[in-house]
């Protein structure tokens, strides 16, 4: 597990897992809410950096403050803003986890070593360093669901790619 | 000068200031306390200010582009927005195309500001200056030459236009020697030639006043331009036009 700070002290906890054998229940548990304490399960073979993922969180983060969530929970918005698309259901459920998942990447903000260890006891998989996103990330998934073009690879990190699609989103 | 803004120190520092000086007020401040503990405001525009800041554990620039008082409310946040988010747009267009600007880490439509990478180097200008003062390194002078015909040829194919072509508006990363546009506030995507070559005569006119003495770098420039687009011809053919006539293509008032 690994804690980011955002901003203004609101941190950002992350735990990736892999082998995970439970994500058809885990994904039942938060469709029908009950998931305790509340968590953003992410599709992590499209997370090649945590940068990214930083960005969407103080994205989300910030519209919180305004009251101005697109989604329902803060958890869910994370996982609609790291989409960089505004469809809100193909961003869930790909940038989220499905059936079949057994790579995950679970955050949580502001959450405390008990509500982490929780979340660890929730996900039946093995625990991994974050240092592995880069090795594990799926590129050729990435670049297709970015629309990531070879020429941009040429002068900007995979990472860096996303991190702009994040950003101007909105802007488009 | 130290400012206290909720309990934190935030010095505020003014590096250079532009045409039109404008009194600091907290709005920024406020938007930016927590998330960085220094903020230095690096220079004023006639439209916008730009702060130095983090964004989450990153040195980043802030651009905030403020209202003017003489609009009307509606119309002002209108127009605010609207060059909010074409600067956005056309900065990650760029990138598409393959030329480097900064990455940008956020949009923020509501303090009106863009936040995004801070590249360390040197601005075009700058070198070039120095090489005014203490002699032409000729092979650095052919390379960054190089990578802006490149690059603007590159836009240009794309369809894109930076609008505000001059060499502080061009780094240099230190790291790498790559060059990065920056200022993408006035740019536009046209097909036409005579944008595009409005474009090159507007780098032509900047490189003429403030580095004539390095040489004629625009006909070196213009060379790799020729090998990097397409559409080369049509483009310089116009930039002969608008050499003869001026910026202005309708010459009213």
């Amino acid at each position: 597990m690994k804690v980011f700070e955002i901003s203004n002290g609101t941190t950002l906890s992350l735990t990736l897992f892999t082998d995970v054998t439970n994500s058809k229940e885990l994904l039942e548990f938060m469709q029908a809410g009950m998931l305790e304490p509340e968590v953003a399960f992410l599709n992590a073979s499209l997370i090649p950096d945590v940068f990214p993922l930083l960005a969407a969180a103080h994205k989300t983060l910030v519209s919180k403050s305004r009251e101005s969530l697109t989604t329902r929970t803060l958890h869910s918005e994370l996982v609609y803003n790291y989409s960089g698309s505004k469809h809100i259901t193909e961003s869930l459920k790909r940038c989220g986890i499905s059936d079949s998942s057994t790579y995950v990447l679970a955050a949580r903000f502001n959450a405390s070593p008990d509500e982490m260890k929780a979340v660890e006891k929730l996900i039946n998989g093995k625990e991994i360093d974050l240092e592995e996103l880069e090795g594990r990330a799926d590129k050729a998934h990435i670049q297709k669901h970015y629309k990531i073009t070879a020429v941009e690879l040429g002068i900007s990190s995979l990472a860096d790619a996303i991190t702009c699609r994040i950003a101007a989103r909105d802007a488009l | 000068m130290e400012i206290t803004a909720d309990g934190k120190d935030v010095s505020l520092v003014l590096i250079k200031q532009g045409a039109e000086a404008v009194s600091v007020d907290n709005t920024l401040l406020r938007s930016c306390k927590g998330s960085c503990k220094e903020i230095r405001l690096s220079f004023f525009m006639l439209d916008k200010r730009v702060f130095e800041s983090t964004f989450v554990g990153r040195r980043s620039i802030v651009k905030e582009r403020f209202s003017k008082k003489y609009r009307h409310p509606s119309l002002d946040s209108k127009l605010i927005l609207k060059g909010l988010n074409a600067e956005a747009r056309c900065m990650t267009k760029a990138r598409r195309l393959g030329v480097t600007t900064p990455v940008l880490y956020t949009v923020d439509p509501v303090l009106h500001t863009l936040t995004f990478e801070y590249v360390e180097g040197l601005s075009v200008k700058d070198i070039f200056l120095e090489f005014g003062l203490h002699g032409i390194v000729e092979e650095r002078l052919d390379d960054i030459a190089m990578q802006i015909g490149n690059a603007i040829g590159k836009l240009h194919d794309g369809g894109l236009v930076h609008g505000d072509l001059t060499t502080s508006n061009m780094l240099i990363r230190s790291s790498t020697n790559q060059l990065v546009l920056i200022d993408f506030g006035l740019s536009f995507t046209s097909a036409l030639p005579e944008d595009k070559a409005v474009d090159l005569y507007v780098l032509e006119r900047a490189l003429l006043s403030m580095h004539s003495t390095c040489g004629n770098v625009m006909d070196q420039i213009l060379a790799a331009y020729r090998k990097s687009s397409k559409q080369w011809s049509s483009t310089l053919n116009k930039l002969a036009q608008v050499r003869q006539r001026g910026r202005k293509r309708t010459m009213v008032g």
